[in-house]
């Protein structure tokens, strides 16, 4: 009895903290959602539904379809970018892995504000880029200029869940395949890339998510027309004092990504029953 | 004695549950209202501990601030809020600053929900320098609870060397030829309070019809746009916006930065000037409210605020050093100073109430994602 209650004692601090910072402010977020402000622009919280009678709009369909098409984008392209360089590093890295690991994260250090504000510096009409040869190309206030913010924000998030799993899968595997007459190619889609299926997942899962509600990206990067789901919350939050509509544009959001998270975690499941088949 | 020791977590998760729904008719956060006896106790002129600020970033003379905990042995403990929203949430959340520098708006609210301490002006050595117009403003009867800070007036910013087509109004924005690099300011009350002027409606308008004749024109506007961003300052010295809606303080800084200062000029638009001020003023939880006062005193000194005005970029409302301060680094532009004639003439942002609130929200979401 003892040794239960020793062993479930450890349990107690992750339980508060899952209480404490997920469960008590998501349930306030549900609660607020149903409130109101009053003429100082408090939130005052309530049980009337017209912030949600105001999300059933067709207006918003378009800034939803143009986050999640954005963040699916910078998942794409995290994934084109990160894949290659998460398998350098693991299957040529060497002795030097851990530095080549540590330079990925490195970036990282920074404020994702500031590494923002850096490509402005960079991407500019008169910036670093056009500066140096000599070219007048607009960079800035594009559509393709917020998905590249998603994709450099966030492409850590993709290169380290696949290099882990490519460095716990055995080279054996590897040299099998070819032995087995695979060319480099075949050898990729049927030994290596199944094997890494779950670093891959978790990588575009960890990517698409916070990309999805990002609003810094558009905000300093995009044009008039690129309006994600995290700028009208953070309007809502920062200058309208409008909490409640805020709140319930959150929960809306995350109702919407549960579905992308159901489906990860049914692609996970599958994935872990193929790998101890 | 065997108890389960997760049975503790459901009980607490239930009361937050309970916690959540037991919410209803509250405000968030804990400062209610505070009460007149409170906001009313004298403050006394003294040294009483370190000065905890909060300020918009990039808005004081830092060497001004040395100055202040030399001269009193104290230190400023300062933070930041990026937006008066922002600021709010910080009150609200409990923190206990002593001094804050609130737009006359939230002067007004804060005020009304006796969140400020009163100010004794006779305890204010220099405070007759500041200008008549602020004796017994629209937002604080008798002044009694803030004194001016910053002064601003909303325009255009452009680019003299590159944009050809300025006329003198708001229309500009949308239809000088400015090579496709016009931005609008991200603030829905400037842009909205834009649109009705242009519609030749009062600044604060809240009436549906004529607001939706406003929202019209945004999004008619839109297309014509490169960016909607407040980063006015990297758009325009970056060289990506050649017409920026801004405060006409942005300019001042903006020329700071460039190599080619006289080509950034500032429009006042015919069809209305949008004014306003920023404000010193102590709430009613400060801890050391006496170094509050001597602060206010401090800046208020005419080398120091006619020193604070070059540094910050914005006019102060102050007779004397301040106004010659600014007059002389706008020489080659006056049209970039804020004078008492436009602070007459100009309309003000106001605190608008339940529906007309909503409305401007709507109006602002809706062309956002027009």
């Amino acid at each position: 009895m003892n040794e239960n209650r020793f062993a479930s004692g450890f349990l107690v601090p992750p339980g508060v903290w899952l209480l404490l910072l997920f469960v008590v402010p998501l349930v306030l977020v549900l609660a607020l959602s149903f409130g109101y402000t009053d003429d100082l622009g408090e939130a005052i919280y309530s049980t009337r539904l017209d912030n949600y009678e105001r999300l059933v709009d067709p207006d918003y369909l378009p800034v939803l379809f143009r986050s999640v098409g954005f963040a699916l984008a910078a998942v794409v392209l995290c994934l084109l970018i990160g894949y290659p360089v998460a398998y350098y590093i693991a299957i040529f890295g060497g002795r030097w892995k851990n530095v080549l690991i540590a330079l990925v994260v490195l970036p990282f250090f920074v404020n994702y504000l500031i590494r923002t504000y850096a490509w402005i510096a960079m991407l500019g009409d008169d910036g670093l880029v056009n500066g140096l040869f000599d070219s007048s190309i607009r960079f800035l206030n594009t559509p393709y200029a917020v998905i590249g913010g998603l994709v450099y924000g966030f492409m850590a998030f993709m290169i380290l869940p696949i290099y882990a799993s490519l460095d716990r899968m055995d080279p054996a595997l590897i040299e099998a395949g070819k032995d087995l007459y695979g060319g480099p190619w075949q050898t990729f889609l049927h030994v290596t890339l199944p094997h890494t299926m779950q670093g891959v997942l978790a990588g575009s899962l960890l990517v698409f998510l916070p990309a999805v509600g990002d609003f810094v990206s558009a905000s300093l990067l995009g044009g008039p027309e690129e309006v994600m789901v995290g700028n009208l919350i953070q309007q809502q939050f920062q200058a309208s004092d409008n909490w409640p509509f805020g709140a319930a544009l959150t929960v809306a959001m995350m109702a919407f990504l549960m579905i992308f998270m159901l489906f990860y975690l049914r692609a996970a499941a599958r994935e872990t029953r193929e790998a101890t088949a | 004695m065997n108890g389960n020791p997760n049975r503790r977590e459901l009980l607490q998760g239930g009361a937050g549950l309970a916690l959540g729904l037991g919410l209803a008719g509250c405000g968030v956060g804990n400062i209610d209202r505070g009460s007149l006896a409170e906001t009313e106790k004298p403050i006394r002129k003294r040294v009483d501990g370190d000065l905890v600020y909060f300020n918009y970033s990039e808005y004081i003379d830092p060497d001004l601030v040395k100055k202040f905990e030399k001269r009193y042995g104290v230190r400023v403990r300062e933070s930041y809020f990026d937006s008066m929203s922002a600021m709010m949430a910080k009150l609200r959340a409990g923190i206990a600053y002593d001094v804050i520098f609130p737009s006359a708006e939230y002067v007004q609210r804060l005020r009304s929900g006796f969140l400020l301490r009163r100010i004794d002006r006779d305890k204010i050595r220099n405070i007759d320098t500041v200008y008549s117009y602020f004796d017994d403003p629209w937002y604080d009867p008798g002044a009694e609870h803030g004194t001016p800070y910053g002064l601003y007036a909303t325009g255009l910013g452009y680019r003299a060397d590159k944009v050809t087509g300025m006329t003198g109004s708001w229309r500009d924005l949308g239809e000088a030829d400015s090579g496709d690099r016009s931005f609008l300011l991200d603030d829905h009350q400037e842009a909205i309070g834009m649109a009705n002027l242009v519609n030749g409606y009062p600044l604060n308008e809240t009436d549906r019809d004529k607001l939706e004749e406003s929202k019209d024109y945004l999004v008619d506007l839109k297309p014509k746009l490169r960016g909607v961003s407040a980063d006015t300052i990297t758009n325009m010295a970056s060289g990506n916006a050649w017409i920026q809606h801004l405060w006409n303080g942005d300019i001042v800084n903006i020329r700071y930065q460039v190599d080619n200062p006289e080509d950034y000029r500032f429009q006042k638009c015919r069809e209305g000037l949008p004014v306003g001020n920023d404000n010193f003023c102590i709430p009613v939880n400060a801890k050391h409210p006496g170094t509050a006062l001597l602060f206010i005193e401090f800046m208020l000194e005419p080398e120091h605020a006619a020193q604070n005005v070059e540094w910050i970029g914005y006019p102060m409302p102050y007779e004397g050093a301040a106004t010659e301060a600014f007059q002389g680094l706008v020489k080659d532009d006056p049209e970039i100073n804020v004078t008492i004639e436009d602070l007459e003439n100009g309309q003000q942002f106001e605190n608008l109430k339940g529906d007309g609130r909503l409305a401007w929200d709507e109006v602002w979401t809706e062309f956002r994602v027009a």
